[in-house]
């Protein structure tokens, strides 16, 4: 049925009525085109912000102190408060399970000088849990242990970008390093790809950061809380129940959206779900439409081209066409000018994006590709609805009879 | 033939048309002559009766095996010529090969062969709207004759022709039917009708004599 005199008779008929047929390609291409770029589009955002959660561990809690808006309890405003231990323990002592918890405290400009080379980096004094919580990927040697941080061993977890400027290619794990005149041993070290920024500190056991670099200060920068497979509802419920027990604690007014902070990481990812599951429905079903439409289009235009060529066929007939050449003839011609249109608008969507997507890489907004995953969908698409459009026309053009067309006005 | 009402065209045509002959078939309009031709190319089926073509029975043929018949038996020439204004001169002739299934080159060195035969060899790359009614006429006949057919029923081949012209149609369709194919005209015009060996008169869908 695919041979070279078919794709020739094909060729003719379509290119016999060039504007028709560049109409047509055309709405089908723009619709390709379309569900491409929206496709892309659709999956830089959900890259983007995919990326911005794989730093952190998703079902977590972060809790932090800042400066009140609103006074209360005969308090000002613009109050600074601050997380001392009995808050953390009594936090702790508030929920029914903790499937994980870290306190971190964080100081900048830490010198720290390994052989000849020197530099300065920030620290963070942090519990075991923080691994888990912070996603921390181990490269080499073991991360701050319990013990570490109950006895206040002087023991350091080097991120990448210290690595790379101060030890030379050279493994860490073993080495000393003196961080502002102290010397520390280096017992593991992190690369953290999804967060450059986590790769320039040092982790040290809570304990030994206090002391040394803070000078036995009580101040706790942040609390992170780990959810495990509680699911959603329950962590909201926690998060508010522990926000407003804890805004109490600290008399700061309920109503303060800054003086106390909690943020839910569960929550936001949820949202952020359901977004992408709204929009991924959305292009779809916006894609599917404009599909339709280039299908719609090409059916009526083909059911004018049947009616415009009632004699040509009927002629055909007398000639000895068979009632399957007859809708091959219909039928290949749709399909032939969906794929090529399709494929057409699908190179220029794909090309496009391309070439777009190294420019634009925005914090919430990544590497807007379409998978090959999805073109095939796209063509499989095309395909069926080809050969829909031309079956219609194509069963009219099987009933014409050879007498009534030839028949002379 | 179709809705509701019956309708007889043609009752009780008792004819037979022997291989080689050149039949001319005469009548007024609405008399049932074009019925007649469309019966005997199978472009239109009968209800009763008995067609039988080269000792086939021609009764309740599927659409295909007319479709069968008419490329392997039949060949047309029709009034207003029914080129595929398309398609050039030489593809047209072909286009009977096509379907049965000649190869490309092959089928273009054939059409060429008949082009030369009714006298267009130097037309074969021209489209029908570049050619004069008596060259598309001859170009539908070299059609009608590319595929080796038995019989050329023609149906008012001259009608959209001038006289001088019809004469050349006419010379050209009795040299063809010289070569042994039966040719089958259908007419209003008595001195078309003479120029062939034997005349069927139609009156209200019955033979008169």
């Amino acid at each position: 049925m695919f041979n070279r005199d078919t794709w020739l008779e094909i060729a003719h008929t379509v290119l016999s009525h060039p504007l028709r047929t560049a109409l047509t390609g055309i709405s089908i291409a723009l619709g390709v085109f379309i569900l491409v770029v929206m496709q892309g589009l659709g999956f830089g955002l959900q890259n983007g912000v995919k990326a911005q959660f794989a730093d952190d561990a998703v079902n977590s809690v972060w809790v932090k102190a800042g400066t009140t808006q609103l006074a209360y309890k005969g308090n000002q405003a613009n109050r600074r408060i601050i997380m001392r231990q009995n808050d953390v323990d009594a936090l702790y002592n508030e929920m029914d399970t903790i499937y994980a918890s870290t306190r971190r405290i964080r100081m900048w400009g830490i010198s720290m000088e390994y052989g000849k080379k020197a530099g300065s980096f920030p620290i963070r004094g942090v519990d075991p849990d923080h691994q888990e919580l912070e996603n921390t990927k181990l490269i080499s040697g073991r991360y701050i242990s319990e013990h570490d941080v109950e006895v206040g061993t002087k023991v350091a977890v080097l991120g990448q970008t210290i690595i790379d400027e101060l030890y030379n290619g050279e493994d860490p794990v073993g080495t000393q390093i003196l961080m502002n005149g102290i010397l520390f041993t280096v017992v593991g070290a992190f690369n953290d790809p999804a967060s450059r920024w986590e790769n320039n500190m040092a982790y040290t056991p809570y304990s030994t950061a206090k002391k040394l670099f803070r000078s036995g200060r009580d101040q706790v920068d942040q609390i992170i809380l780990g959810t495990g497979d509680m699911p959603i509802p329950a962590t909201m419920t926690l998060t508010d129940r522990l926000q407003s027990w804890f805004k109490d604690r600290k008399s700061v007014h309920p109503e303060d959206q800054r003086g106390i902070w909690f943020d839910n990481n569960n929550e936001e990812y949820k949202r952020y779900q359901d977004i992408f599951v709204g929009i991924e429905l959305f292009i779809w079903g916006l894609g599917f439409l404009t599909l339709l439409a280039g299908a719609v289009g090409v059916a009526n235009i083909l059911a004018i081209a049947v009616k415009e060529r009632t004699k040509e066929i009927g002629v055909r007939k007398a000639l000895g066409a068979s009632s399957m050449s007859v809708v091959g003839l219909v039928v290949q011609e749709a399909l032939s000018l969906m794929i090529v249109s399709g494929s057409l608008g699908l190179v220029i969507g794909v090309g496009i994006l391309e070439i777009v997507s190294p420019m634009i890489d925005h914090e919430y907004f990544k590497n807007p590709q379409v998978d090959f995953r999805i073109a095939l969908i796209a063509l499989g698409v095309l395909v069926v609805v080809g050969v829909a459009s031309g079956i219609g026309p194509a069963l009219r053009a099987v009933r014409i009879k050879p007498v009534e067309a030839l028949r002379d006005e | 033939m179709t809705g509701g009402q019956e309708l007889k065209v043609l009752k009780g045509l008792d004819c037979h048309i022997k291989e080689g002959e050149m039949v001319a078939i005469m009548g007024s309009s609405g008399s049932g002559k074009s019925t007649m031709l469309n019966i005997l190319g199978l472009l239109d089926s009968f209800d009763e009766g008995e067609y039988l073509l080269a000792g086939n029975s021609m009764d309740r043929l599927t659409e295909n095996s007319a479709a069968k018949y008419r490329s392997k038996f039949l060949g047309f020439v029709f009034q207003s010529f029914n080129l595929i204004n398309f398609k050039s001169a030489q593809e047209n002739v072909a286009l009977p090969l096509y379907y049965q299934g000649v190869p490309r080159k092959e089928r273009n060195k054939i059409a060429l062969e008949y082009l030369k035969k009714v006298g267009l060899l130097d037309w074969a790359d021209h489209l029908p709207n570049q050619l004069s009614g008596g060259q598309k006429q001859r170009v539908a006949i070299a059609r009608a004759l590319v595929a080796k057919p038995k019989v050329i029923l023609a149906d008012e081949p001259t009608g959209a022709l001038d006289s001088k012209t019809s004469e050349e149609v006419m010379k050209l369709l009795r040299e063809i039917n010289s070569e042994g194919i039966t040719m089958v005209i259908v007419t209003h015009e008595s001195d078309i009708a003479e120029l062939c060996d034997r005349t069927i008169h139609l009156r209200d869908g019955q033979i008169v004599d």
